[in-house]
């Protein structure tokens, strides 16, 4: 039984290594050096930081094939777009969830429809939002990116929360508007401060859809002022797709974020993802 | 209802309503106007004329199809490969199960973008995949082109990125089902002598059956939105192979490449996409019981 074990254990971690195996393979790449990229060898011979520097500071390789602008601008685009429509979306999607949980407003109508918002794709209602955004001069900036984002994060920060106050006793509240609080007041007094690890993890959610989103912001921020950092890195392949390595450290940046919070939230992940229906 | 309360979902229906709403009643307009803005001053009314090129376009009925059979390949796929996977991870000699659970998250979480770069190297002619393949005395393959004469392998190579990504989604959700499964149903059947292969076949299987219906369904309808990969892997290319219904909208809509490009026939196109997902998604709601989920 115990040799069986063993078997297992070195079956199902060598399987997990070779599916992990292309990822492992491109993080080697973002420490190669120019001239080794395109080697299948995973750990980079002479490694070097030279990839990272050029793109998050320099910007342009040897200032000799192409030049390509660092990634500064992009990084910073994307972290106040992310974080500023985490914490709206965790907000507006924990009011409308504690209004639905306990006080059933719009029935199950409601709670259908903004469920059905989550599995709609993009691409189909992105035409409209486009002239949208023209029309309200919000186009191509931080600001049409932020008010147009929270058709991806809401809904899922609205069902994360609802499954939150689930699991608050309804006692709480029900004492709190006997002691003479408006539903408000219950709301934002009593039932918000005790969902502290529920809010930070659909804030988290909806961080996570934003700073990996690419169709959104590749159609409705398309050039440089509001780019986030998903467009740069698919620009950057489009345009200068022969520099594997600065190419790989951007890919790198842009998922390191992702993973360490993944990892942090594993528990969440998979709820989230099903909308509560697997736990 | 109090007004208090409606003053709590009010901000998130006003903003909701304006992104869904809005864009909803401009397509159903849009479709029967023709317009692109690099070619028309403003939109001009032709009726159902955007129909007639919609039943003579055969990239149009070409690029549905090419959805359905990128769906039929990878939803399958990441079924089955996400059932043995969550079988060899939850087995009970196996160890490091934390460990390997948050590993194989890092494909689901990292964004599709990031996995377009990251095999578009893989995939090129002279990368990493070909060079192993010529170690082994095998010719390199043209993963991502089809060079005269060849057949197209390119929407297989596209789909490996989806089941790549998405198969870890169905085995994490597969293991929450079988650790969710009381854990003396597994004592009681080896206790009766069942071997691990039986407890599988009658124990675990059973209970894990939703979720298996669930994740086929959610895998189904997110085929419908891969629209990264292939704007980063291939461009629709070459030719119209790997050109899917949400990538053709994009490609009618926002760029010159289409044979018919234009707003109009975009916003029809955006409405039959719009109609498959809404069939998957209002079975997927009649499964879930949302009641029982939100209220008991």
């Amino acid at each position: 039984m115990k040799s069986m074990s063993i078997i297992l254990t070195l079956i199902s971690w060598a399987i997990l290594i070779i599916y992990l195996l292309p990822f492992i393979w491109m993080i080697g790449v973002s420490f190669k050096p120019i001239g080794e990229w395109g080697e299948p060898h995973l750990i980079p011979k002479n490694p070097t930081l030279k990839n990272y520097v050029e793109v998050l500071v320099t910007g342009g390789i040897y200032g000799v094939r192409g030049h390509f602008p660092p990634a500064t601008h992009y990084l910073i685009n994307s972290i106040i777009t992310a974080s500023i429509v985490a914490l709206l979306t965790t907000l507006l999607g924990s009011m409308t969830a504690y209004a639905i949980q306990r006080y059933r407003a719009g029935g199950t109508t409601l709670a259908n429809w903004i469920l059905s918002l989550r599995m709609i794709p993009a691409v189909a209602i992105l035409l409209p939002l486009v002239v949208m955004t023209k029309s309200l001069g919000i186009y191509d900036s931080l600001l049409g990116l932020i008010l147009v984002y929270p058709i991806i994060a809401l809904p899922i920060t609205t069902w994360f929360m609802i499954g939150s106050f689930k699991s608050i006793p309804r006692n709480v509240d029900e004492a709190a508007l006997v002691d003479g609080c408006t539903e408000l007041q219950a709301f934002f007094l009593i039932v918000l401060p005790q969902s502290t690890i529920g809010l930070a993890t659909a804030a988290t959610f909806a961080f996570l859809f934003c700073w990996g989103e690419f169709l959104i912001p590749l159609l409705l921020a398309p050039s440089e002022s509001a780019m986030p950092l998903t467009v740069y890195a698919g620009y950057f392949a489009q345009q200068y797709g022969v520099l594997w390595g600065p190419m790989s450290a951007a890919a790198i940046i842009i998922a390191i974020p992702v993973i360490i919070i993944a990892v942090l939230i594993q528990k969440y992940i998979i709820r989230g993802l099903t909308l509560g229906f697997v736990r | 209802m109090r007004r208090s309360v409606a003053l709590l979902i009010i901000p998130t229906l006003v903003l909701l309503l304006a992104l869904v709403i809005y864009p909803t009643v401009y397509l159903w307009c849009m479709m029967f106007f023709s317009y692109h803005p690099a070619r028309d001053p403003y939109p001009i009314f032709v009726g159902f004329k955007n129909f007639e090129i919609l039943i003579t376009d055969s990239e149009a009925i070409s690029s549905i199809s090419t959805m359905l059979i990128l769906m039929g390949i990878t939803v399958p796929s990441q079924i089955i490969l996400g059932i043995i996977l969550a079988t060899l991870f939850s087995l009970r000699g196996t160890y490091g199960k934390l460990g390997l659970k948050v590993l194989i998250l890092i494909p689901m979480m990292i964004p599709a973008v990031i996995i377009g770069i990251n095999w578009r190297m893989i995939f090129f002619s002279h990368g990493p995949l070909n060079e192993i393949l010529n170690s082994l005395g095998i010719p390199p393959q043209p993963w991502l082109s089809a060079p005269f004469g060849n057949p197209s392998y390119t929407l297989f190579s596209l789909a490996i990125l989806d089941i790549w990504q998405w198969t870890p989604f169905v085995t994490l959700a597969l293991i929450s089902g079988i650790e969710g499964v009381p854990k003396d149903l597994y004592e009681a059947a080896s206790l009766d002598g069942a071997s691990e292969r039986q407890i599988f076949r009658y124990v675990s299987l059973p209970m894990i059956k939703g979720i298996i219906v669930i994740m086929l369904l959610l895998r189904t309808i997110d085929s419908l939105r891969i629209f990264d990969i292939i704007y980063m892997l291939t461009y629709g290319g070459p030719g119209i192979v790997t050109t899917t219904l949400p990538f053709y909208i994009f490609k009618t809509g926002f760029t010159l490449m289409s044979l018919n490009p234009g707003y109009g026939y975009a916003s029809l196109l955006s409405l039959i996409l719009l109609a498959i997902s809404l069939c998957i998604s209002t079975i997927i709601m009649k499964i879930i019981r949302i009641e029982k989920l939100i209220w008991e």
